[in-house]
């Protein structure tokens, strides 16, 4: 056998590449099954990662922001970067963030320390700049640069309007909570929770990244315009009565939709820090409907609603004043201490006379009259979608505090304690054919792009559709004849004045001080709103006919051109056609 | 028997023919696997890009829904009731009162209602995020295949 000369140079070649080929795939092996290095992999294949989804936007009923999302920083500062602290102090003050504020987080700081915030929720425009600097200072060969410092971009509750419907609305704090109004009742939903978790660094496991949901945003039923009008009104009147407080609430008694709500004083929700000043000690947030009284003559209303429906009494029945009766042993008079002679339910009404109501209330029986008042919801919350709602008092008999005389005081709005918006619910059934509407401020909520709108609930009927009809036509020629300040020409409205004194903490009445409250309904044919007027202890008259009944009538001015409501002769004219 | 014995004579007078053999087959097999590893690793380097560029979308996403967010907000904040008041009064605009108004009956006219914020086409089920064409198995795609042509065939 004759041996080829170079076939030594083949099993060569051949072996190198045999034993390179090997241990290539001993190496690939070893690396797969290598548990130290598969360990390694898992650590860097996994990160940490924080998600901050916005939270839900609230539109007033016509599509305006009232509170929305901006997005403000985290800075921190990494320490194991070995930054030069007096360079990043003095970049931090150039850019206008509170020095103090960062000089105090970091000497909170443990001194093992590997990264620190140095400061939160700062203002884009304030991280801009120091970003600026960021930029301007990188690569600066002395290492007094700012590379260590870092940006973390969040967002932050924003308030377009500023202290517009403050009571309605509540703020967010920077825990991402909701407190009170709006923002407290539907926390759950509006927040999107901002969430800490693991996520694959490893761009081929992309899919597995989490979809964190930002919160749902909500259409309220407010009316912007009408709120500001609202606000605007109250402020004036405020200021023109002296009265220590106040509060309007304008509500569409068709379907419970609260159109306004206003309550002194009001928060700039973009400044919600400064709620302990502005509402000091156990001041109410939102009158409407945290904070109960004695509405007075207001509650007149339902009383003789309650006498006309059980037949007690009818509109011309006649009721002979003698300028006091006896309930319960105890004498009661009229507001001037006059005797008002013969009057009919009408006249009662528009003299506005505690002895004909008081009358009226013992002729029913307490426990009919009793039935009628929880029938329009007085002493139980109204259920509205908003914190921090009070139930008011109405005592009835077997109460441990009621007497005989409740009866009686009780007809005319003393004695029983209801929040404004308590009596926007119970009128409401006065003006919707004795239907009374679920109130609520949530128009509708928005998910995945598609828009659940809020049902009309009716909560119940204390009255029929004709006494209602009756009340109302009754409440409207009172005002009439008596040349009420609410009278607004061109329309129909049927309305009544309260003036109520305050009860003492030790028992009696101040003297001095009283509340005066409106509350009053229209156009009479086709009710479109009940507004709610309340001066707290006003200090230039002590009648509601004076100070309230004409906030009422500015109130109604504005609402009928917001509301696109022509007088009443022109709409009939037109429904006519 | 003539012919074997004749191979194997052949191959006793030139043995390099065989280790040129052995050199081919192995640089065949050498060729082969560096076809598969090229398109292993051409198959890898797409989804990674994919990957990066799915995460880079999101950051995106994430960064336009922040800028949207600040946009509606500053929006809101310059058409605000207190800023548009004031520049109405400013163009010498003033509030209507009730008297001032001329009401005129315009036939069809409906009232100002409240909003629907509701995105168009939101009742439409959401497009899947990644197409069955990625996950279905060649069974399934001959039997969605099969099921589209006998729905869309069968015209007399």
């Amino acid at each position: 056998m004759r041996k080829h000369p170079h076939a030594w140079r083949y099993l060569v070649t051949i072996s190198v590449l045999a034993l390179l080929g090997i241990a290539i795939l001993v190496q690939i092996v070893r690396i797969q099954a290598s548990p130290e290095v598969a360990s390694v992999i898992d650590q860097g294949n996994y990160v940490w990662k924080d998600y901050f989804p916005p939270r839900g936007e609230i539109y007033d009923r016509h599509g305006s922001l009232l509170a929305g999302n901006k997005t403000v920083y985290e800075i921190g500062l990494d320490l194991t970067a070995n930054p030069d602290m007096p360079t990043v102090l003095l970049a931090v003050q150039m850019a206008g963030l509170d020095i103090n504020e960062v000089n105090f987080r970091i000497s909170l700081a443990p001194s093992d320390a590997q990264y620190i915030i140095l400061d939160d929720f700062v203002s884009a425009d304030h991280a801009r700049a120091l970003m600026t600097l960021q930029e301007a200072a990188s690569g600066d060969p002395t290492g007094k640069n700012l590379d260590a410092v870092y940006f973390k971009a969040h967002y932050a509750r924003s308030y377009p309007e500023n202290d517009l419907a403050s009571n309605v609305l509540g703020f967010v704090t920077e825990d991402n909570h909701g407190y009170l109004g709006i923002e407290e009742k539907y926390d759950n939903i509006l927040a999107g929770i901002p969430v800490r978790m693991l996520v694959p660094a490893n761009p081929r496991l992309a899919t597995e990244y989490p979809t964190i949901p930002p919160g749902q945003s909500i259409i309220l039923t407010i009316d912007r315009e009408i709120q500001a009008a609202i606000e605007n009104i109250l402020d004036q009147a405020l200021e023109r009565t002296k009265a220590s407080s106040g509060t309007i609430v304008v509500m569409d008694p068709r379907n419970g939709e609260i159109l306004a709500m206003s309550s002194t004083p009001r928060l700039d929700l973009n400044n919600y820090q400064s709620i302990t000043t502005v509402f000091p000690g156990e001041t109410p947030f939102n009158r409407a409907i945290s904070q109960a009284y004695e509405p007075g003559s207001v509650a007149k209303i339902l009383t003789m609603s309650a006498a006309l429906d059980s037949g007690v009494v009818r509109p011309d029945t006649v009721f002979f004043d003698e300028g006091y009766i006896l309930v319960g042993g105890f004498r009661i008079v009229n507001w001037d201490g006059g005797a008002w002679g013969f009057q009919d339910m009408t006249g009662c009404l528009a003299n506005s006379l505690n002895v004909c109501l008081a009358w009226v209330s013992t002729k029913m029986e307490s426990e009919s009259f009793y039935s009628y008042m929880q029938r329009f919801g007085l002493g139980h919350a109204t259920g509205i979608d908003l914190a921090q709602e009070a139930s008011g008092r109405l005592k009835i008999p077997g109460d441990g505090d009621w007497g005989p005389v409740e009866l009686g005081t009780n007809a005319y709005g003393q004695g029983v304690s209801v929040t404004p918006l308590q009596m926007v619910v119970a009128a409401s059934a006065l003006a919707n054919d004795g239907k009374m509407v679920y109130p609520h401020v949530l128009y509708a909520q928005l998910q995945d792009g598609k828009q659940s709108n809020t049902r009309t609930q009716i909560i119940g009927t204390p009255i029929s559709a004709e006494t209602a009809h009756t009340i109302s036509g009754m409440l409207a020629n009172a005002l009439e004849s008596e040349s009420s300040a609410a009278l607004v020409p061109g329309y129909r409205i049927a309305g009544k004045t309260g003036t109520a004194q305050i009860p003492l903490s030790g028992g009696g009445y101040d003297a001095r001080d009283i509340n005066a409250s409106f509350i009053g309904w229209g156009p009479v044919d086709d009710p479109r709103f009940v507004v709610y007027v309340w001066l707290e202890k006003p200090q230039t008259n002590r009648a509601a006919s004076v100070v309230a009944a004409p906030i009422f009538k500015e109130v109604i001015e504005k609402l009928v051109v917001l509301l696109d409501i022509p007088p009443d002769a022109i709409r009939q004219q037109m429904v006519g056609q | 028997m003539n012919n074997v014995t004749q191979i194997v004579q052949k191959v006793r007078q030139a043995p390099w023919r065989v280790q040129r053999q052995w050199i081919g087959l192995f640089l065949l097999a050498l060729v082969l696997v560096a076809m598969i590893a090229s398109l292993y690793l051409n198959v890898t380097v797409g989804a990674t890009l994919a990957g990066r560029e799915t995460i880079s979308l999101q950051a995106t996403i994430t960064t336009n829904q922040r800028v949207n967010a600040d946009s509606e907000t500053k929006l809101a904040a310059l058409t605000s009731i207190s800023a548009m008041q004031k520049r109405a009064s400013a163009m010498g605009f003033t509030p209507a009162n009730p008297d001032e108004i001329v009401y005129v009956a315009v036939p069809g006219y409906v009232a100002q209602s409240a909003v629907d914020l509701s995105t168009p086409g939101s009742n439409q089920p959401p497009a899947p995020i990644i197409l069955p064409e990625y996950t279905e198995s060649w069974i399934d795609y001959f039997i969605n295949k099969q099921a589209s042509s006998d729905s869309t065939g069968g015209q007399p």
